[in-house]
């Protein structure tokens, strides 16, 4: 009996690798390949996501209201219509210090041409004495934001410091640049891209 | 917090970088140990490997300088900068894929066995690279309601970076599983194959997809030209076997 089973193991074994049963298994797995390449294709152009907010390329940039250190209240939706880029840093964070200088010069150079930039403190996780003697340090122009309660961070799911947000002038996010510290090209490549 | 954010925190970019290399360490491990029965000198191997990578990273990174002369050309040094988004990838591939032709040529390696003896190495990097995007929310999935959906961008989503990862598991575990055979070639085309039809497969329920022609999704094309390819090859390579007994 297992004898018999076995003989007919063989034969099934070899039928199967027959060209003919070969290719049609190869025909079938293309054809089932091909239906649902038309079965799954996206006619409501939905992937690119860029219509509900989400902190990742492709989606709107979150909204978010916070204060300047002297008591000035900006939103997001003041810069709408322009390029943005948000930049989340902290005093401490020394890859944060060293990209601060490039950030000012791009934005000094880029500033006319409808680039702004909102560099969000994570005041949550920093010392508040130390922000403004920061900026001056630094010669910082761009607006400053204290995010006290950590809601921009959490709106952006800001794992690691420094992030930075590329976001175009139609509201979506073009480039998430975790870490760092930029490089000018890096910053200048991105930069360029938004304000197009 | 569950498993999956835990696991995010932990590997999220830059760290998610720390996968891939863990992920080749295991599959250049796995390819020493199934090197023996392809009969490849495992020393020239190695020196293609590390070759390549060398081209790799300077390939990607010249092309990337070139592509963005201009830029570069403000900030020269930028070039040796080390932020990985400056870089080409497809261009760095295709740099380390001529040079591994050449120096295989010149070290008279073998192609197809050179190919089987790597295939481990390819196979345990498609699990690290699916899970650096799980970790960095990467290659996402499109809004569902099934029971299984994760919490991610703002929705309810596939889990597409699990079925990636699922996949390429198993892919990995087909390959090695895989009884010594005289076919060169074989084992490499095999994953060929099981990586192109999950790729067809799994773009399906991606959120991320680049469309073509009314909604078409351009890695499932690719996908498949690859995987009638990775056929071809395999039905000419047992027609070989075939005519040989």
């Amino acid at each position: 009996m297992a004898g018999e089973r076995k003989h007919w193991k063989c034969i099934t074994k070899k039928k199967l690798m027959q060209p003919i049963f070969r290719r049609s298994l190869y025909a079938i797995i293309l054809l089932s390949g091909l239906v649902w390449i038309f079965v799954s294709a996206d006619k409501t152009d939905s992937s690119t996501a860029g219509r509900i907010p989400a902190p990742q390329k492709g989606f709107l940039a979150p909204e978010f209201k916070l204060e300047t250190p002297n008591g000035q209240s900006i939103a997001m939706t003041d810069a709408r219509g322009k390029a943005v880029l948000v930049n989340f840093w902290a005093t401490w964070c020394p890859p944060c210090r060293a990209e601060m200088p490039t950030i000012e010069k791009l934005y000094q150079e880029y500033q006319d041409q409808g680039l702004v930039v909102l560099g969000v403190n994570s005041t949550i996780q920093d010392e508040p004495p130390q922000i403004v003697p920061f900026i001056n340090q630094y010669n910082i122009t761009f607006p400053i934001l204290l995010d006290v309660n950590g809601e921009a961070s959490n709106l952006y799911e800001l794992r690691s410091l420094p992030t930075s947000f590329f976001i175009g002038r139609d509201g979506v996010i073009k480039e998430v640049v975790v870490g760092g510290p930029m490089s000018e090209a890096l910053l200048r490549t991105n930069i360029e891209e938004i304000i197009k | 917090m569950n498993i999956l954010s835990l696991f995010q925190n932990i590997f999220a970019p830059p760290r998610d970088l720390i996968l891939i290399i863990l992920a080749a360490w295991i599959g250049l491990t796995l390819s020493e140990r199934h090197a023996p029965r392809y009969h490849v000198n495992l020393d020239s191997l190695s020196n293609l490997l590390l070759i390549s990578l060398v081209s790799f990273v300077v390939g990607g990174r010249v092309l990337y300088a070139l592509e963005n002369l201009a830029i570069f050309s403000q900030s020269p040094t930028s070039i040796f900068s080390l932020n990985t988004a400056l870089f080409d990838q497809w261009g760095g591939l295709a740099v380390a894929a001529i040079t591994a032709f050449v120096y295989g040529r010149r070290a008279h390696l073998p192609p197809w066995p050179s190919l089987d003896v790597l295939t481990p190495l390819f196979a345990a990097l498609a699990i690290g690279i699916a899970l650096s995007h799980l970790a960095s929310g990467a290659a996402f999935g499109k809004e569902t309601n099934v029971p299984w959906a994760i919490n991610q961008w703002s929705a309810l989503r596939h889990p597409t970076q699990i079925y990636e990862i699922t996949a390429s598991i198993l892919t990995l575990v087909l390959i090695l599983i895989q009884k010594p055979i005289s076919k060169p070639g074989y084992e490499f085309l095999l994953f060929v194959a099981l990586t192109s039809a999950s790729r067809l497969v799994i773009e399906g329920f991606r959120g991320d997809s680049t469309l073509i022609l009314g909604g078409l999704r351009a890695a499932q094309i690719a996908a498949w030209l690859i995987l009638f390819a990775a056929f071809v090859g395999l039905d000419y390579q047992k027609r070989l076997d075939d005519e040989k007994e």
